[in-house]
């Protein structure tokens, strides 16, 4: 079951639902909208590599915007803390996003329950865009789940910014 | 409603939920992490109008994707359920690098079982291993009676190709 906006409210009010800082204009009617963060990544590796941490480097976006061209992937992240303790939280793009050929995530738009942080998006441009700094980007959805809740403990909890893949962890 | 890690687990050992082969530490928070079968296909020409694969097999020491290819994979466990819906996707780490585990059908049907075939597509050279995690699906509680999915792609253990048109 998906929860509403009202819900989500609700629920934010009540600790289960964590949101910072949270903004009622945001709420939509099943879902709430988040917004890009000033920091972007570029990856400057040729070839990537699971094993290994890839080098990077960080952008800024300027308040006059940044152009993604078009095929290009960076890693963003949302201004917001997102997560909950109770529901399982998906991301989305938001509409008017996506009809600009923007992708916000590569295949991972589920989120663990009691993973509380920003949220990295994986930013795909399909065609050249411009993005801004606190531009309305994506929107995230609250699902209830079946079974006993186990808190997630991973390697990103608590991220503060767009973050890199730390696959490397795992060999 | 989406299934905990912990319910995964006991639907599974019920045989609700298959995995084959399962293993405690790939459960996640609401999802369990499916690694990545051997044998891949390489989309490399239309021949009269019809894709021409090239097989590979992945090597111990991995194998580079290229961006602006498709590439299909698939799951190394035979994964399904004759209780639950099943949404197949990557996993954030794998996002991370730009790394599409499928295009837009994540939807797995209820009473499928089979090794999954994942479309492959990297937004910058990435190296993959044979057996690496990477990917997770999560179940989904059905609402109303189940009928039996018929589908030529049910009994699959290798990447397959489209089957429409067939």
């Amino acid at each position: 079951m998906i929860l509403t906006g009202n819900k989500i409210k609700k629920e934010v009010k009540k600790g289960n639902i964590i949101i910072g800082d949270f903004d009622i204009e945001n709420i939509s009617t099943n879902s709430y909208d988040i917004c890009l963060g000033n920091k972007i990544i570029k990856y400057t590796d040729d070839i990537l590599d699971p094993k290994k941490e890839n080098k990077y480097e960080e952008i800024i976006i300027p308040e006059d915007g940044l152009v993604l061209e078009k095929g290009s992937f960076r890693l963003g992240s949302s201004n917001e803390i997102i997560g909950s303790t109770k529901y399982v939280p998906i991301i989305h793009a938001r509409s008017g996003i996506a009809r600009l050929g923007l992708f916000v995530h590569v295949t991972a738009d589920l989120i663990d329950i009691g993973s509380i942080g920003k949220i990295t998006f994986q930013l795909h441009a399909t065609v050249p865009i411009k993005i801004y700094p606190g531009l309305k980007i994506a929107q995230v959805s609250f699902w209830k789940p079946k079974g006993k809740i186990i808190l997630y403990e991973g390697k990103y909890q608590g991220s503060d910014g767009p973050v890199t893949s730390k696959t490397y962890l795992d060999y | 409603m989406i299934l905990t890690g912990d319910k995964i687990k006991k639907e599974n050992k019920k045989g609700n939920i298959g995995i084959r082969p399962f293993c405690d530490e790939q459960v996640n928070p609401n999802s369990y992490n499916y690694r990545l079968g051997k044998s891949l296909k390489e989309l490399e020409s239309f021949k009269d109008s019809k894709p021409v694969f090239k097989e590979i097999e992945i090597p111990k020491e991995g194998y580079v994707l290229n961006p602006k290819k498709l590439y299909l994979g698939h799951t190394s466990e035979i994964i399904g359920s004759n209780k639950y819906s099943m949404s197949l996707i990557g996993r954030s780490s794998l996002g991370r690098l730009g790394l599409y585990l499928q295009i837009s059908a994540n939807l797995g049907h209820v009473t499928s079982s089979h090794k999954w075939t994942l479309e492959l597509v990297a937004l910058k050279p990435i190296i993959v291993y044979p057996e690496m995690i990477i990917g997770q699906v999560s179940f989904w509680k059905n609402y109303g009676k189940i009928d039996k999915f018929k589908s030529v792609y049910i009994k699959q253990d290798k990447p397959l190709e489209s089957q429409l048109g067939l």
